[in-house]
Formats: C-alpha cells, sequence, structure tokens
C-alpha cells in the first residue's frame, strides 16, 4: 500500500489513527481493531524506513493497539448475573472521541485567530507620561537599590591618596539627617540626597540608614524605570517606629 | 446624532491602551452608563457614515479596530511583519486548556497522548500558570490569559466556540437495528 500523506501533518498517535478512521469511513465505536493495527503499523514501518525519529508515544499506541487485538481474539468470558462485559476497545475509543473533540476545538480557534487578524487595534502610545508616583511607580527591589548605590558609589570623586578618618558619623545620625530632609516634603529624589554627601563613608553610612528606615516602615522606596531615579517617600509613621541606634 | 457622553467614550477608546472597561468609564465619566448601548450606538454610526474603524469587544472591555476591508493596505504598510499563525500543536494544547482551565500537563498529554510544549505559549503570553493542584507533586496549573480573549477576538470565556460532540464532527450513525436487536435480548 501506497502512502501519499505528508509525514509532519500529525500531531500524535491519537492524530494518525483519526486519520484511518475518516479515510476509511469507519464508526468510531466499532473500530476494526485488527485492520486499523495493520495500517497503523504499516505507517510506523514507512517512518523508521525513511530515518524518521519515531516517538515513544507512536510505540506505545502500537502496543495498545496490539494488546487490544489479543484481547478481542480471546474468548470473551460470560460475565455471570448479566453483567455487561466491557470492550477491550472502550478506552481507545474514549481516547479518540475526547482528543477528536480538542482538535476540532482547535480548528474553531484558528478561524478566530484568522478572522482577528484581519482587524488591528487603534492603540493610544501615550508620549506625555502622566503619572502619579504614589499609584504607578514600581517598588525597587533589593537589587536595584544595590545598583543605584553602585552607581553613586562610582560617580564619586576618586581619592588620590587614602587618609584613616575617624569615624564621626552613625546611622541613627544619619536618619536624623534623612527626616530633617523630609521637614515639608512627602518625598524627595534619592540623587538629592546624595548630592549633600560628600564622601564615600558618607554615602554607605547615609545608605544603611535608608534601608534601616526601609525596613522600619518609615520610608517607601520606588523607581520608574531600571536604573531610574529612586524616590523615596515618607510613610505615615506608626508609633513606636523609630529606629534603634546602631 | 451622537450625545456628549457617546463623544467622551470616543475620546476614551482613541486614549486607552487595553480594552476599556465600563468601570473605567464611570470613573472617568464618575457616573453610571449603560456602555454596551453607548457601543452599539457609536458602532451603527460608524456603519452610516462609512467610518473605517469599529468597537470590538474583547477581554471584558471595548477596543476600537480597523475594519476586516482595510486589512490589505495595512498588511502591506507592515510588509515585514507578517501574520504569525499559532502551530497545529500549540493550537490544540491552548484549546484543550482553554476548555479545561485549570487544567496540568500531565492532564493535556492525556488528551492529546503526546507530550505538549508550552513554554511558547507562556511566552506569548496565551496561558498563565494559575496555581498549583492540591496532591502528589503539586502540579502546576495552567489557564488562559486576557491577551488570549484579545488574541482571538473573544468578549469573554463564555464566548468560545460550543465543543462539538462527536457524532457532529464524525457524522457516526449508530445502527438503529443493532439497538433494538440488543433490546429485545434482554426482554426476551
Amino acid at each position: 500500500m501506497s502512502y501519499n500523506v505528508k509525514l509532519d501533518v500529525f500531531e500524535g498517535p491519537l492524530d494518525l489513527l483519526l486519520f484511518f478512521i475518516k479515510r476509511d469511513e469507519i464508526n468510531i465505536y466499532d473500530i476494526p481493531i485488527s485492520y486499523i493495527t495493520r495500517e497503523y503499523l504499516d505507517y510506523l514501518d514507512v517512518m523508521k524506513s525513511m530515518n524518521l525519529h519515531l516517538a515513544g508515544e507512536f510505540i506505545l499506541m502500537a502496543a495498545l493497539l496490539m494488546r487490544i487485538k489479543v484481547q478481542m481474539l480471546l474468548p470473551r468470558e460470560e460475565a455471570e448475573d448479566n453483567e455487561v462485559v466491557e470492550d477491550p476497545r472502550t478506552e481507545l475509543v474514549e481516547m479518540l472521541v475526547e482528543y477528536q473533540k480538542y482538535k476540532e476545538a482547535s480548528f474553531a480557534l484558528r478561524e478566530l485567530e484568522e478572522r482577528q487578524q484581519k482587524y488591528y487595534p487603534i492603540r493610544c502610545q501615550s508620549e506625555n507620561t502622566v503619572w502619579d508616583p504614589a499609584l504607578f511607580l514600581a517598588d525597587v527591589n533589593l537589587v536595584d537599590l544595590g545598583i543605584a548605590f553602585k552607581n553613586l558609589l562610582d560617580s564619586m570623586p576618586k581619592p588620590k591618596y587614602y587618609e584613616i578618618q575617624t569615624l564621626k558619623l552613625n546611622i541613627s545620625q544619619q536618619a536624623q539627617v534623612l527626616r530633617s530632609m523630609f521637614a515639608n516634603k512627602k518625598r524627595i529624589k534619592f540623587s538629592t540626597v546624595a548630592a549633600t554627601l560628600s564622601n564615600r563613608i558618607e554615602v554607605v553610612v547615609t545608605f544603611l540608614a535608608l534601608l534601616e528606615m526601609v525596613k522600619s516602615e518609615e520610608l517607601r522606596v520606588s523607581q520608574k524605570t531600571v536604573f531610574g531615579e529612586i524616590y523615596l517617600t515618607k510613610l505615615q509613621l506608626k508609633e513606636s517606629h523609630v529606629i534603634a541606634d546602631a | 446624532m451622537l450625545s456628549q457622553t457617546h463623544k467622551i467614550v470616543q475620546a476614551l477608546l482613541f486614549s486607552a491602551k487595553e480594552p476599556l472597561t465600563s468601570e473605567q468609564v464611570e470613573l472617568s465619566i464618575e457616573e453610571k452608563v449603560d456602555l454596551d448601548q453607548i457601543i452599539v450606538d457609536i458602532n451603527d454610526y460608524y456603519r452610516q457614515e462609512g467610518f473605517p474603524v469599529w468597537i470590538q469587544k474583547v477581554a471584558n472591555g471595548y477596543r476600537l479596530m480597523t475594519r476586516e476591508e482595510y486589512e490589505p493596505w495595512i498588511r502591506r504598510l507592515y510588509q515585514n511583519e507578517g501574520n504569525v499563525r499559532l502551530s497545529k500543536s500549540a493550537l490544540e494544547s491552548l484549546a484543550i486548556i482553554a476548555y479545561k482551565q485549570p487544567i496540568t500537563r500531565s492532564e493535556i498529554d492525556a488528551i492529546r497522548g503526546v507530550s505538549s510544549y508550552l513554554k511558547s505559549l507562556l511566552e506569548k503570553n496565551l496561558i498563565e500558570i494559575k496555581g498549583r493542584q492540591e496532591g502528589p507533586g503539586r502540579p502546576l496549573l495552567y489557564g488562559t490569559t486576557d491577551h488570549f480573549l484579545e488574541y482571538f477576538g473573544l468578549g469573554s470565556l463564555r464566548d468560545l466556540p460550543k465543543l462539538k460532540e462527536i457524532n457532529e464532527i464524525m457524522d457516526v450513525k449508530i445502527e438503529e437495528d443493532d439497538v433494538e436487536e440488543s433490546d429485545r435480548d434482554t426482554t426476551e
């Protein structure tokens, strides 16, 4: 028997069986199992002879078909008390029926897809970015904050010589500095804060103070774009949310 | 003639980035509106005036679309971006997910009889992970997205085409003689 079928059109063994069933106008509820098994195995041989990789599912189905065939050949035991003996083909038929249902549904989706592709949406790409930071700014995560911090460090003037200084700063002190910057504002930019700082150690300590304040829910940090400006927003203080001395 | 409300709704549609919902319209107009009726009116008006656009209900909202007959020109405008269609297998998996969601991968595979490749559907934002199924292995559950509705031009999941029964598809005729015969067997 010659096959004039495209080999790549079958989505799987069920698809292949449905092809035989349709081609030969077989009643799906009364499949001539030895005929269809022969067709199926012939097809697998064709695939093998063309050195096509046979997916495991095809082999599995061959095994199922042969099992059903054997069960059909064996004399069926008469069931006692008029119980209906299950047809060995039932499981396969159910699989085919279920698969066919969704295969058909996929054709319906294809029609919808083709129809929809004829319409083009009129979509607004707004150019004036009106945004309320409180509503639209994405929350910044620790990594973003770290990257902004690194960028800041990199932009600091590089010292030519090093002088060991006594550390005059501490975190709670810098937290106070930050709080004072919020005196009459609800939101400030991190770059504004950074502009007031003169050396690396001040940046480090201020940054740590900032993290502490975020942790104690005194501040919220937000950012519009990755690596973009970080905004510090003062949150309503619940009582006793004061940073512990570092 | 369209009322002021109709005009406002049109302005909202022109400025919308995604399908416009009645909640959004009411938020903007600050009063209750019958958006469905307003859209019907505007669509009637567009049709009468021969406008090249219409308003489609997709993903629980409304969206302005060009009319079908202008597709050839638009396609020539974007000639390098031909319409990419989903593959047969992707569409099969998607159909199963759409009708049976939330569903696990192994349930999809069981219906198709082959293992399914869901990554591209996830990447195209047509499906998403809806959670995990209770039970052994806690497998991921998949479902369709709003973008799925937009992609296929569906107002909601209720607008999915009805699943056809096998008899309609295969034109199977159950032999009536057989049925009668077996009936007789049991009665005698």
